[in-house]
């Protein structure tokens, strides 16, 4: 099966972190793709993601409108959108990153 | 912390005025005043803008989800505001909103309060519970509709 890992955040951390974030899991649901995600929100880090899930997915998406920690990332197939990006196109982001359209993370 | 405790029936109105986004955001607000969840309208008003400057909460889906945390706020509350004819919310999708959340944060929010609101927000992204909240005629069909959230 497909794995993707996200990360979700937004400024205020009360609202959009978390709509994307089930946004992401419901698509990820649709294609069948397994999907990990770590918000960072208002509540500080929930689900932070593991050194083996980053390990073990195929492809990442960082739905985010404030700085979060990247350079875990380098290596790995990512792609970098707004977060409200990840609730708009949530079908798109997957379906590209089912069709190997990111680019590697580099720092 | 459940969502019921945030919101109850004088923080819900079924028939807002507004036709623009600072009006709506206004009559929104002179809600929570009412009912004295925070202390000076003018500045909490300005706090929410400054979050709505950072990029609409109009995130589309006829739903508009204005929220601030400010030192103005004196209750931790949700206003829910309905509009029957949509208003202009410069949403993402450029659909005008007709489903209004207000949610009022004191700056030092506790996150009990902010797992409720998340909660809130999730089930947002669900068209069923959209549905049913654009379908509801009263209030009480509102605050039964949120409660769901306080099962899941």
């Amino acid at each position: 099966m497909f794995k993707l890992i996200a990360v979700t955040a937004c400024p205020t951390g009360i609202a959009h972190t978390y709509m994307a974030a089930e946004m992401l899991e419901i698509t990820a649901s649709e294609f069948s793709v397994q999907i990990i995600i770590e918000t960072n929100g208002a509540m500080g880090t929930e689900h932070k993601l593991k050194k083996t899930d980053i390990d073990s997915c195929d492809a990442i998406i960082i739905a985010a409108d404030i700085k979060i920690e990247m350079k875990r990332f380098i290596g790995k197939p990512l792609i970098e959108v707004s977060v409200t990006e990840a609730i708009r196109n949530p079908k798109k982001l997957i379906q590209d990153a089912m069709d190997g359209l990111y680019k590697i993370y580099q720092d | 912390m459940k969502i019921s405790e945030l919101i109850d029936l004088p923080l819900i109105k079924l028939n807002l005025e507004s036709k623009s986004k600072d009006q709506v955001i206004k009559e929104l607000s002179n809600i929570l005043l009412e009912n004295k969840c925070i202390s000076d309208l003018k500045l909490f008003i300005e706090d929410v803008h400054e979050r709505e400057a950072l990029g609409s909460t109009g995130i589309g889906f006829k739903i508009a989800i204005p929220h601030t945390k400010s030192k103005y706020v004196t209750k931790p509350s949700l206003v829910f505001g309905k509009s029957v004819n949509g208003i202009d919310y410069e949403s993402l999708d450029g659909d005008p909103a007709e489903l209004f959340f207000l949610i009022a944060m004191p700056e030092a929010g506790s996150n009990k309060h902010l797992q409720a609101l998340a909660l809130l927000s999730r089930n947002l992204i669900h068209e069923e519970f959209r549905e049913q909240l654009l379908k509801a005629k009263t209030k009480e069909k509102v605050i039964k509709i949120l409660k769901t959230i306080d099962q899941t």
